[in-house]
């Protein structure tokens, strides 16, 4: 009794004063955000309104977003961005997927060799990528050609000169960078799956593939939606690939939100349309975000247990 | 015995420290941000701090793209860039334009009034470009200059029978036979804008002495004949097999320089800058060691009736005193002592590039073959066509039209009306 009486009286003006200053701890957290992620954010949106160089800054409403929409770039950075997309982020997951499946399953000794060997190309320097896939791709004096010459074929030209095929040559050193990733998640969900749900399923009779789509993938649902948020963001973030092999080029043929933002800002000068740009970046991967939470949940983590 | 000795020892640590601070005041500090080749910005400071004890330089360097192009950006929108800073000529000054303090009476008390006069011509006209009409002040100071040109691989020319191609017929065989031989014929990396840039200026120039310059003013339109020529030109660089397969794809730094400099290369299209390879570290291989390997000409002519490409060129980089800089009478003594002086003078002997002004020579371990390119260079820069533009815009519009029309997604013609379009904006906006 005593104890449903003190939880309906008002609390001791101390406990509410020690309450209030437990705030104070987030203090620090809401500081870092305000100064380096909502003041930068405002900043660029209210840059987005304006038009002309510092010294000469003139109000412009909305017509940089009048402008951005009618360029034909940014229509082609849009066809870009969901091929990107639809592309890397099922491809990374299934091959990540059948990998941390063979790994965990039929590699014993040299477990950790695969697992490494899989993932150093996540941790490997952009740069060094950019400039090896490069000579890969080049024809006459590249990687791919030496050996294509072996078997008597000549590459006529190189996949990120052509702007038909840039934008897949790019997709593909994307995939092949960070498919390692894709497989240490569900390497991860893996390792969480309840051995009990396992075996239950063998003793109903599930086994190979059945066992597989029946059971282990709707289990690792929780790794696949954070790949999937991930995928989205990493999607809209794509900058340094892009502008190290090709610059967004040919012709701004593999020309992507990360690219013809710098352009526009550091390159041409156009804080306005740049910002701009950077705003409809920000709306989209909010939007994508909010979708994605509410068709698929906001439980990102790994499976745990029996949940 | 012991107070005694630690109170001998409190006052001499107490003198050093007066001292060093005493020092610290005495020393002017001048800070430069560049993207210029490190070790030699190095020892053109050491250079400038023996000349001027009193003056300590910081010296931040950056990779061009995107580290210093965003710093000087975030550095401007925060009122925080250094003293000095790197710069082109014409969209890259006129971006930091608001930064820059005017340098005109400051280099008229330093080098005299027609210190103006003095800058060869193009680096004169590029000094200015882009500037409002109505404003002749100089925001920034030339440093060194460059010459455009075509190098070529003497020793694999030799091996091969090729001679210095003088007809478009000649540029094709000699890139037929470097192909043949299991050589890259012209390297060109066409990935980088500013060397497709580069070989269509040469270009244009054949068919008309200065034509881009007066596109770019809108005395002429981009659409002129003779500038479609020029782009039809370029197209059949690429078709005609002289640039190498796939070279839309291929950058010029590190992949051209590296095969050029390796000896896998019999052609690219680069500047007098070239020549600093020599100076690099060794190893050094055969071609590189002493410039022994290479030799350069200009683009034969492209259309009978042409002349061959005239010279194409002009600063390579200089530098801008920041309004920050302004307050500092030691960030000018620095500025000048790095555009014509010693400063200069160790930058020339790396053979970083060609001074921006007459009366200097590289000095040091330096071959005949290599001073005599030196000096052909610097024979041709007095007459050089500008390879700048004046706005960033119209530069990019002509990268993607160059892109497009080697692709074949875009014809001549309509890559150009792009270009003019861009200029049409960007002369409105001034």
């Amino acid at each position: 009794m005593s104890v449903s009486r003190a939880a309906s009286e008002p609390a001791p003006p101390r406990s509410r004063l020690r309450a209030e200053r437990l705030y104070l701890f987030a203090l620090p957290a809401v500081l870092l955000f305000v100064v380096f992620i909502a003041y930068p954010i405002l900043w660029v949106a209210g840059q987005s309104l304006y038009t002309g160089n510092r010294a000469s800054e003139t109000w412009a409403g909305l017509a940089n977003y009048r402008a951005v929409l009618v360029d034909p770039t940014f229509w082609i950075v849009v066809r870009n961005m969901v091929l990107w997309g639809a592309i890397t982020i099922p491809v990374q997951m299934l091959i990540g997927g059948l990998l941390a499946w063979f790994i965990e399953r039929h590699t014993h000794g040299l477990r950790g060799f695969f697992r490494t060997a899989f993932f150093l190309p996540v941790v490997t320097s952009v740069s060094v990528i950019s400039l090896v896939w490069v000579q890969i791709y080049a024809p006459y004096y590249g990687i791919a050609q030496a050996y294509l010459a072996r078997i008597g074929i000549t590459m006529v030209s190189s996949p990120i000169a052509e702007p038909s095929q840039a934008i897949y040559a790019l997709i593909l050193v994307n995939v092949w960078q960070w498919t390692g990733f894709s497989m240490l998640m569900y390497i991860a969900g893996l390792a969480n799956l309840p051995g009990e749900v396992l075996d239950a399923a063998r003793v109903d009779g599930a086994s190979g593939w059945r066992l597989a789509t029946g059971v282990v993938v709707p289990m690792l649902a929780p790794a696949t939606r954070s790949l999937l948020l991930l995928g989205i963001i990493g999607t809209l973030q794509t900058f340094p690939i892009v502008h190290l092999m090709t610059g967004g080029g040919p012709n701004h043929a593999s020309e992507v939100f990360g690219t013809h933002i710098f352009r526009q800002s550091f390159v041409l000068g156009d804080t306005g349309q740049g910002a701009t740009l950077s705003v409809i970046v920000l709306l989209l991967a909010l939007a994508l975000s909010l979708v994605q939470i509410a068709v698929l949940g906001a439980r990102l983590a790994p499976a745990k247990g029996g949940a | 015995m012991k107070r005694p000795l630690a109170s001998a020892a409190s006052l001499v640590a107490a003198s050093m420290l007066a001292i060093s601070v005493a020092e610290a005041a005495d020393q002017q500090e001048v800070t430069v941000w560049s993207w210029f080749h490190q070790p030699t910005m190095e020892k053109s400071i050491e250079a400038f701090e023996a000349a001027h004890p009193g003056i300590d330089v910081k010296f931040t360097y950056y990779n061009y793209s995107p580290e210093y192009i965003t710093a000087l950006k975030a550095a401007s929108a925060s009122g925080s860039l250094p003293d000095v800073i790197g710069l082109q000529p014409g969209s890259l000054t006129q971006q930091y334009r608001e930064d820059l303090a005017p340098v005109n009476a400051l280099a008229a008390k330093e080098w005299g009034d027609d210190w103006a006069e003095k800058i060869f011509p193009v680096n004169r006209k590029q000094m200015l470009m882009g500037n409002p009409a109505g404003d002749a002040n100089a925001y920034m100071v030339p440093q060194e200059s460059q010459v455009l040109a075509i190098w070529y691989n003497t020793k694999i020319f030799a091996d091969l029978g090729l001679s210095v191609p003088t007809t478009y017929g000649e540029l094709k065989a000699a890139a037929n036979a470097l192909t043949e031989g299991g050589y890259i014929p012209m390297f060109q990396g066409a990935a980088d804008g500013w060397q497709n840039e580069n070989v269509f200026l040469m270009l244009a120039n054949q068919f008309s002495p200065g034509i881009t310059d007066r596109a770019q003013t809108g005395e002429v339109p981009w659409t002129s004949p003779e500038l479609v020529e020029a782009m039809t030109a370029w197209k059949a660089l690429f078709d005609d097999g002289i640039f190498q397969k796939g070279a839309l794809g291929a950058h010029a730094y590190p992949t051209g320089a590296q095969l050029l400099a390796q000896g896998r290369v019999g052609m690219m299209a680069l500047g007098s800058w070239w020549m600093q390879e020599s100076k690099f570290p060794p190893p050094l291989s055969e071609f590189v060691d002493g410039m022994a390997g290479f030799d350069f000409f200009y683009l034969p002519p492209v259309r009978e009736g042409n002349p061959p490409s005239p010279p194409v060129g002009g600063i390579d980089i200089g530098y801008g005193l920041t309004k920050n800089g302004a307050d500092n009478p030691a960030a000018w003594t620095f500025l000048a002592e790095l555009t014509n002086g010693v400063g200069l003078q160790q930058a020339l002997n790396a053979l970083n590039d060609l001074p921006a002004v007459p009366g200097y020579q590289p000095e040091g371990d330096i071959t005949d073959h290599t001073r005599a390119l030196y000096d052909r260079f610097m024979a041709d820069l007095p007459k050089a066509e500008n390879q700048r533009f004046a706005s960033p815009a119209v530069a990019e519009a002509l990268d993607n039209g160059l892109a497009g029309v080697a692709a074949g997604s875009l014809d001549p013609e309509a890559a150009l009306a792009q270009v003019q379009a861009a200029t049409d904006k960007a002369l409105a906006a001034n």
